[in-house]
C-alpha cells in the first residue's frame, strides 16, 4: 500500500504514488533550474508538463487511476534531460540516441545529490534566509517567517540568528547552486530512510524472538529512565535559577519610589508616544530620506541612519526606562506590580493596534516603507559582508 | 559503430534546427509529430531537447504556432514557418548542398 499524491500538470489532475511524485518533482525542478534565465522558461515548462500529462494518460484507464513510480521513471527517461537550446556548451552530454538517452535520463534529476542550504532571492522579503530555509526544510515559507518574527518579538534573538545566517549562508546565484538548493533533501526523508535501514540491519542481529523482545524491553526502560532524569534535571535547574534571582533581589533591592507605581499610566503613555515617534522617524527615513525635516546626508545610507536613530533614542529614553523599571519591580522583586503590568500591556497593545490601523488605512505608504526596509536591509547585509571580506 | 555515433553527436545536434525547419515546412505539425518523424532516423531526439529548441526558434521568429483543438485531450500547439523561417531554410539548404559537394569532392584528385 502506498500513499497517493494528487498533482496538477498544466491544468490536468493526476494521482501519483509518493515515490513517483518525488521523481517527477526532481525532474521538473532540474528542468526549471537548467532553463534559468530563459525568457520562455514558464512556457517550456508548461509544454513539458503537457507532454508528461499526455504520456500519463496512456497508462491510465477505468480500472487504473494511479500513476506508478516505475511508469513515471520511464516517462522521465522518454522525455530526456531538459537542455537549453543554442546556448554555449549545450553540445555537451547530448543524448540524441534514444537508447543512450533512456539510460541517462533518470540521472538528470538531482536525485541522490544532497540538498544544500542557500539563500534564495526570488520572492525573498529581506535577504532570502527564510526562503532558503523553507526550500531546504520543505516547510512553507510563511511559517518560517512567522517563527522568526515571533522569535524576534519575544526574545529578540530571531534578529541575531537572521543576521548571522544572512552573512554565513551563501546566495544561490548560478543554476547549479539553485539546483543544489532544490535538490533531494539530505535531511528528513533521507534520514528516516537511513534510520529504517539501520533498524532492519540491527534486527537481523537477533537470532530468536525472545532475545529481541528482551532487548526491546531494556531499550524502552532505558529511554524512560533517561527521559525522567532529564526532566528532573531541568526542574532542578529552574528552581536553582529562581532561587538565585530571589537572593539577588533581596541583597540588591532596586530603588523604590513609594507609591511610584501610581505613575504607571504616565510612563505607559510616554513609552507609547516614544515608540510611535520612533516608528514614524524610521518611516520618514525610509520613504522621504529625512527625519522631522532634517535630511539624512547623502553619504550616510538609510540603514545606517536608522541604526543611529535607534541608538540615539535608546540613549535619550534610558533614564525614563530606568525609572519605569524601578517602579515596575517596586512591588517586591522579581514580581511585577499588577497595576504597572496592566498599563505596560495596554501601551504595547495600543502600539500594535495603531500600527495595524495605519497599515489598513494607508496601504500604499506601508507598502513603500516595507519595500524600502527590505531593500535597506539587503544593502546593510551586503555592506557588512563586504566589510567582513576586507578583514 | 557506436564511436562514429558518438563522434557525430555535436553535428547531429547542430543539424537538429535545420531538420526541424524542414519538417515544419512540409506541413503544420505539433511537437509529437516532429518527434515521431525524427524518431525513425539517426536524429531521434526527446522532448527535453525539442521544447527548448522550438521556443528558441520561436523567439528568433523562425517559427510560429497556433492553438488547435484535438479530438482527444487538450488543445495543441501547431507550428508553422514564418517568412523568416522559410528564408533561413532556403539558405541552410543551399549551404548544406555545398557541404555535401565539398565532402564528396575533397580528396578526389589524390584518389584518382
Amino acid at each position: 500500500m502506498n500513499k497517493v499524491i494528487i498533482i496538477n500538470l498544466n491544468g490536468n489532475a493526476y494521482q501519483l504514488e509518493e515515490d513517483a511524485f518525488d521523481a517527477l518533482r526532481a525532474y521538473l525542478d532540474t528542468a526549471r533550474a537548467r532553463l534559468e534565465g530563459n525568457p520562455d522558461r514558464d512556457e517550456i515548462i508548461a509544454d513539458i508538463e503537457q507532454a508528461i500529462a499526455d504520456k500519463f494518460r496512456a497508462f491510465l484507464g477505468a480500472s487504473k487511476t494511479v500513476v506508478l513510480a516505475a511508469e513515471v521513471n520511464s516517462v522521465i527517461a522518454e522525455m530526456g534531460p531538459v537542455e537549453a537550446a543554442g546556448e554555449a556548451g549545450a553540445a555537451q552530454g547530448a543524448a540524441s540516441a534514444p537508447a543512450g538517452g533512456a539510460k541517462e535520463a533518470p540521472k538528470g534529476g538531482p536525485q541522490g545529490a544532497p540538498r544544500r542550504l542557500y539563500r534564495i532571492h526570488d520572492g525573498a522579503m529581506l535577504a532570502g534566509v527564510c526562503n532558503g530555509l523553507s526550500t531546504y526544510l520543505d516547510i512553507d515559507v510563511s511559517l518560517i517567517r512567522i517563527i522568526f518574527f515571533a522569535m524576534s518579538c519575544v526574545w529578540g534573538f530571531g534578529v541575531v540568528v537572521y543576521l548571522i545566517m544572512a552573512v554565513i549562508i551563501p546566495t544561490a546565484t548560478t543554476p547549479d547552486e539553485r539546483a543544489a538548493a532544490f535538490g533531494t533533501p539530505s535531511t528528513t526523508q533521507d534520514f528516516i530512510k537511513r534510520a529504517r535501514d539501520g533498524y532492519y540491519e540491527g534486527m537481523r542481529a537477533f537470532r530468536d524472538k525472545s532475545e529481541y523482545r528482551a532487548w526491546k524491553r531494556k531499550f524502552r526502560q532505558e529511554m524512560r529512565g533517561w527521559r525522567q532524569s532529564f526532566k528532573m534535571e531541568m526542574q532542578r535547574n529552574a528552581h536553582q535559577w529562581a532561587h538565585n534571582w530571589h537572593r539577588h533581589w533581596a541583597q540588591h533591592p532596586p530603588p523604590v519610589f513609594l507609591g511610584g507605581w501610581l505613575l504607571a499610566p504616565v510612563f505607559a503613555l510616554a513609552s507609547l508616544v516614544v515608540t510611535l515617534a520612533v516608528f514614524y522617524a524610521i518611516y520618514s527615513i525610509l520613504v522621504h530620506g529625512a527625519v522631522f525635516g532634517i535630511a539624512v546626508p547623502a553619504s550616510v545610507p538609510s540603514w545606517a541612519a536608522i541604526i543611529i536613530l535607534i541608538l540615539l533614542v535608546q540613549l535619550v529614553v534610558w533614564p525614563l526606562k530606568a525609572m519605569r523599571h524601578s517602579l515596575t519591580y517596586g512591588y517586591g522583586p522579581p514580581y511585577c506590580h499588577p497595576f504597572v503590568h496592566f498599563w505596560n500591556t495596554v501601551a504595547s497593545l495600543a502600539v500594535f493596534v495603531i500600527l495595524v490601523w495605519l497599515f489598513i488605512h494607508h496601504p500604499s505608504q506601508a507598502h513603500d516603507a516595507i519595500h524600502n526596509l527590505a531593500r535597506e536591509t539587503r544593502a546593510a547585509f551586503d555592506s557588512f559582508r563586504d566589510w567582513l571580506n576586507t578583514l | 559503430m557506436s564511436s562514429i555515433n558518438e563522434k557525430f553527436t555535436p553535428i547531429r545536434k547542430g543539424l537538429l534546427e535545420f531538420l526541424v525547419l524542414k519538417i515544419i515546412a512540409s506541413d503544420k505539425v505539433y511537437a509529437a509529430d516532429i518527434l515521431k518523424e525524427l524518431g525513425a532516423t539517426e536524429f531521434a531526439t526527446q522532448e527535453g531537447t525539442l521544447y527548448p529548441l522550438l521556443s528558441k526558434m520561436r523567439r528568433e521568429e523562425l517559427v510560429d504556432y497556433e492553438w488547435k483543438e484535438s479530438e482527444a485531450g487538450p488543445p495543441r500547439k501547431y507550428y508553422e514557418l514564418t517568412a523568416k523561417g522559410r528564408d533561413q531554410l532556403r539558405e541552410t539548404s543551399d549551404y548544406w548542398q555545398k557541404i555535401i559537394l565539398t565532402v564528396k569532392n575533397l580528396g578526389q584528385r589524390q584518389g584518382q
